[in-house]
């Protein structure tokens, strides 16, 4: 092919392009987009998609959910301290660090649930997009992982999968009871969807005051 | 409207497959033009006579690598969407060795073979055939060689995610190494 003058300057046009496109992509450093789409969050929020339930978490964990990475937002003396099977200390302040990845799913927790909500925030506006928290944080796993309530009311006990939730519970150590043996905590969820992470809510137990975020 | 369009659009798979055809011819034809459908211009690339190929792949890269990345920065592309091959290390070694064994035997490669075979020669008729039993007798003994097919995966591995550095850096990385490929090419056909 003959080079033509027409040719090489297209060329070099080309190159020119080329290497102010990818210097500036060195600046730039991330391809996420500039902007966040600040409603496509709220919508996300309110259709409850950006949370999962403590129960929910501990089958993924049993059943090494490929690509579930559990982060501990809450400081690293804490984290060492007691932090939940398989997870990983990731103190908000680092938050920015983490990169986004294709094949995993975070699953973000801290002590009441605050702290990790903002931290959903924050990874969602970093790119990352599986990113589900743990709305009651700790505590939620406490009461409802490792100390399950077995509601005596025969409806409510048919429509829960409540052998499975005890399975997982003894499977941390927990101890499940029943509500006759607990009567401050009568009742729990109508329905629970373990592949889908899905719970609607009828009934919660009573919380005393959160402390910790 | 963002892409992948596939996905934002809710494309059906008859609708994705034209579309496909559609790429295809456009892709069969710009090998063709760029002179890839020659056989004798394809082996030039393996005794350094001729390193169109290297300039056409690696320029194509740079392309898609530079729009990929732009277009997701102003929120037209998902990039989390977009497919990205996952690595089994040892298995994908083994077939990269016998793709490149076939193509220095062949002088073509699977998508300039289609070219080769549509402008009316023959090794290229005899090429994609052979492709296509190579696929064929693969999947007979699919089970027989499912032990390798399946070890050393690594999952999905970028270059930012393997070496630790910023997306972006990649980006400017990758077209230096193009534009002093480029010269280098150059140079190299030009030596007698």
């Amino acid at each position: 092919m003959d080079r033509t003058p027409a040719l090489i300057h297209s060329r070099r046009a080309l190159a020119a392009a080329a290497l102010i496109l990818g210097g500036l992509a060195a600046i730039v450093g991330s391809p996420r987009p500039a902007r966040i789409d600040v409603s496509a969050l709220a919508r996300e929020i309110a259709t409850e998609a950006d949370h999962v339930d403590a129960i929910v978490l501990a089958d993924w964990i049993r059943a090494r959910r490929p690509g579930l990475r559990v982060l501990d937002v809450r400081a690293r003396v804490e984290f060492d301290e007691f932090h939940l099977p398989t997870a990983e200390s990731a103190p908000l302040e680092t938050i920015a660090t983490l990169h986004p990845s294709f094949a995993e799913t975070f699953v973000v927790y801290s002590a009441g649930g605050a702290h990790a909500a903002q931290a959903w925030v924050l990874l969602r506006a970093l790119g990352h997009r599986n990113v589900f928290f743990l709305a009651g944080g700790l505590e939620e796993w406490m009461a409802e992982v490792m100390t399950p309530v077995i509601p005596d009311d025969p409806d409510l006990a048919a429509t829960m999968p409540w052998s499975r939730i005890i399975d997982v519970s003894l499977y941390f150590g927990g101890t499940p009871t029943t509500a006759a043996e607990d009567p401050h905590r009568t009742g729990w969820r109508r329905s629970i969807d373990f592949e889908a992470g899905r719970t609607s809510r009828e009934q919660r137990p009573a919380r005393r005051w959160r402390r910790g975020c | 409207m963002s892409a992948p369009l596939v996905d934002s659009l809710a494309l059906s798979t008859t609708t994705s497959l034209a579309i496909a055809v559609g790429i295809g011819v456009a892709f069969g034809w710009t090998l063709e033009r760029a002179g890839l459908g020659n056989a004798r211009k394809l082996v030039g690339q393996f005794h350094l006579t001729d390193l169109t190929v290297f300039k056409v792949m690696f320029s194509a890269v740079v392309t898609a690598m530079l729009g990929a990345f732009w277009l997701s920065r102003l929120g037209v592309l998902d990039l989390e969407r977009v497919y990205v091959p996952e690595t089994w290390l040892i298995p994908q070694l083994v077939g990269g060795l016998l793709f490149g064994v076939g193509f220095a035997l062949a002088a073509l490669c699977p998508g300039t073979s289609c070219v080769a075979a549509a402008t009316g020669r023959f090794d290229g008729l005899a090429t994609v055939a052979g492709m296509l039993a190579g696929v064929w007798i693969t999947g007979v003994f699919i089970g027989a060689i499912s032990g390798l097919y399946d070890s050393t995966s690594r999952g999905t591995v970028t270059l930012p995610d393997a070496f630790g550095v910023p997306y972006g850096f990649v980006v400017f990385a990758v077209v230096l190494m193009a534009l002093v490929g480029f010269r280098a090419a150059e140079w190299i056909e030009r030596r007698p």
